[in-house]
């Protein structure tokens, strides 16, 4: 293999896990430090790129228009998961996992038929703006050059993460939270406030997710229920609530896909399940994931 | 005299019911299932679809119904596109509302999987643009009828194009990008399999199965342009194909590799007007363009505008416009809604539909219409792109020999 094909490969698939580290990382968190398994959060990284749609085409004469849109669609979707928290996830807390599960796929229902309501069953597409239609050639290799953004945008979000857990007063909070939440409770420290942030925080990076997802493709009902799958394959591998797990979980998951199609392309997506399910039954708290928590 | 009396009152009683019972029956109205995916996949094209068949509902019982007096009724459901509640929406249709025809649906894969509960409930099932040829090849079925030129018939149409730009421009080999499904492998199955009768100088370099729905072909795209091949033949539908274009146009794609077989109906034509690549070789099942000069299909233009605010109809909406008017004829042709004796005249019958003159052809009641493959490109009659230097290939030039049908059905008894 060529190494301009390698390395274009290469790309796709960092691309590919790129955008699911984006909505698994929210699902991880929310899972790690709440330990609620939130099976609408792809919904909500949907709602996140209906809201761009809407956004951009407010504002489609403009050139700026997707750059503002998707901030706005993050933070719009941040405040539907506020509210989210306040109003229903807040009761979930000490309910079974089964419970949650069943609890969150009915919000994902409702939710799915939320969009269908708001915005109609035809599928939505945003025409990018002229400076990201053209490619950029990197080693040769023709790359998308909305793409790069995508890549940095995943990473900032990562490197933002990492910063927040690792040097701030809130993020030291949280990772406490993970590991004993009546301990902190105790220290007087709110735990109900600090959850309702982290989920709020959560479905802010879906949001921003599906306001990235929307310029990629088109945007349609349903294409949630593929993507929590995937999420779900990601956070599993890498270890659920480990941030460095679902960075390299997504990278798995999109470069396995990326090169194996060239070789096994019937079986891309089931070496994906196959690698979850090995990770399951060898190591079922994922890559980086801590096999227990207090 | 008081016997003489009760026999008026009870003759008179008896003609009362006679003529309320006949008004009754003459009132009776057809009840016409309309089980489509309106969400999922095969939302772009199910709302065309119903565009198309409720506009001939509407000509039709501003004439009184089916036979000047039965009114049809619409009961509408959603498939969501998916085989099991597709099969559970028209159960529905069929036991609560009544129905005696059902239209179904953009999937294939739902549409092959109603086809026994049509049969077993003996509903007319018209597959109006869902075309895998399973539909009607195997696991016959006479209540199943289908208006929209099959996968063979559309494989063998496009292998027509392709073998000849083959010829011209020398290609060698080729790589397949076909949506992991029903529609997406019976297709991509026909063109390789007619490639290579009709230019046996082709060989595929790699077969690529992106699942129906994906969103993010990227690797696809990559992995395609490494490859470099000669052509690329897709067989994407409705969301896939504009997700692929979109994807794949920033990479310069449709620059560098020539993409043909890829299915551009009016709906894409339309929605895609602006960032369309110019140039594509696009097979589409019934661009109405294409029969602008047949009287049904220009008047039917002309209403269709009138009524959706100056839209054009798409393919899937001549289709489903199409499917309402060959029922009618069927009806009128058995002179009942009785629904065994409409099968039974349809079987065979020659209709007058948008798209000309046309059979069901009696061995499996495909329609007998035609495919078309063009190449994308502006024409100042209408504001969005449509296909250009257009090949009709008939239905006798690209249908699948009643023999090789024969032989399957026998095959599935063994």
């Amino acid at each position: 293999m060529e190494f301009t094909f390698f390395f274009s490969q290469f790309m796709s698939g960092l691309t590919y896990g790129m955008m699911l580290f984006l909505v698994a990382s929210g699902f991880s968190l929310i899972f790690g430090v709440m330990n609620i398994l939130n099976f609408a959060h792809a919904t909500l990284w949907l709602i996140g790129a209906y809201l761009c749609f809407t956004f951009w085409s407010l504002m489609q004469s403009y050139d700026i228009a997707l750059w503002l849109s998707i901030p706005l669609a993050a933070v719009t979707t941040g405040a539907i998961g506020w509210i989210c928290e306040v109003v229903l996830i807040k009761r979930l807390y000490k309910r079974e996992l089964h419970e949650q599960l069943l609890i969150t796929y009915a919000m994902a229902l409702i939710f799915g038929d939320l969009i269908k309501i708001t915005w109609g069953p035809t599928d939505k597409l945003i025409v990018r703006p002229p400076i990201i239609q053209k490619p950029v050639h990197l080693f040769g290799a023709p790359i998308d050059s909305y793409f790069i953004f995508v890549i940095f945008i995943g990473f900032a979000v990562a490197v933002g993460l990492w910063w927040f857990l690792k040097f701030t007063k809130y993020g030291h909070i949280v990772k406490a939270a993970v590991f004993s939440r009546e301990m902190v409770n105790a220290l007087g420290i709110p735990i109900p406030r600090i959850y309702t942030w982290v989920f709020t925080l959560g479905i802010f990076i879906a949001g921003l997710a599906g306001g990235i997802q929307s310029a990629i493709g088109s945007i349609t009902l349903g294409m949630d229920m593929s993507t929590i799958i995937q999420a779900f394959c990601v956070v599993v591998i890498g270890g659920f609530g480990s941030l460095t797990g679902t960075l390299v979980g997504s990278l798995i998951v999109g470069e396995v896909f990326s090169f194996a199609i060239l070789y096994w392309p019937d079986g891309a997506m089931v070496l994906i399940f196959a690698i979850t399910a090995a990770i399951l039954v060898i190591r079922p708290w994922g890559l980086f994931g801590t096999p227990l928590r207090a | 005299m008081k016997s003489k009396f009760l026999g008026i009152v009870v003759a008179v009683a008896l003609l009362l019911g006679f003529i309320i019972s006949g008004n009754v029956a003459a009132a009776e109205p057809y009840h016409l299932g309309v089980a489509l995916g309106f969400t999922g996949t095969g939302t772009l094209y199910s709302k065309d679809q119903l565009e198309g068949i409720q506009l001939a509902v509407e000509e039709i019982n501003a004439k009184g119904g089916f036979l000047g007096k039965h009114p049809i009724k619409i009961f509408q459901q959603d498939t969501q596109t998916k085989p099991d509640v597709g099969v559970r929406t028209v159960k529905d249709l069929i036991l609560r509302d009544k129905v005696r025809a059902v239209i179904n649906d953009y999937s294939s894969a739902v549409a092959v999987a109603v086809k026994p509960i049509c049969r077993e409930y003996k509903v007319l099932h018209i597959a109006a643009i869902s075309n895998s040829e399973n539909i009607t090849k195997v696991n016959y079925s006479p209540y199943t009828f289908q208006v929209v030129p099959n996968t063979y018939m559309q494989a063998k149409a496009a292998s027509y194009a392709v073998a000849q730009m083959a010829q011209k421009k020398g290609w060698k080999e080729y790589v397949t990008l076909a949506s992991d499904y029903e529609w997406g492998r019976a297709t991509q199955e026909e063109v390789v399999a007619d490639l290579k009768r009709v230019a046996p100088f082709l060989k595929v370099k790699k077969e690529l199965w992106p699942k129906l729905g994906e969103t993010q072909f990227t690797s696809f795209i990559t992995s395609m342009m490494g490859m470099k091949p000669d052509f690329v033949y897709a067989c994407l539908a409705s969301k896939d194909n504009v997700t692929f274009t979109e994807q794949a146009k920033p990479y310069g794609f449709f620059d560098k590799i020539p993409y043909v077989g890829s299915m551009q109906s009016v709906t894409e034509l339309i929605t895609e007007a602006k960032t369309l690549p110019r140039g594509l070789v696009a097979i589409s099942r019934a661009p109405f363009f294409a029969h602008m000069d047949v009287p049904m299909m220009a008047s039917f233009v002309k209403n269709y505008r009138a009524k959706f605010n100056g839209k054009y109809p798409s393919d899937w909406a001549v289709m489903g416009y199409d499917a309402v008017y060959a029922l009618k004829q069927g009806v009128e042709k058995a002179g009942t809604i009785d629904t065994d004796k409409v099968k039974d005249v349809m079987k065979g019958l020659t209709v007058d539909l948008t798209r000309g003159k046309l059979q069901f052809r009696p061995i499996d009641n495909q329609l007998r219409c035609s495919s078309y493959v063009g190449v994308v490109g502006d024409d100042p009659k209408y504001p969005f792109p449509i296909l250009k230097d257009l090949i009709e290939i008939k239905a006798s030039d690209c249908e699948r020999p009643e023999a090789e049908i024969i032989e399957a059905r026998k095959a599935e008894k063994k």
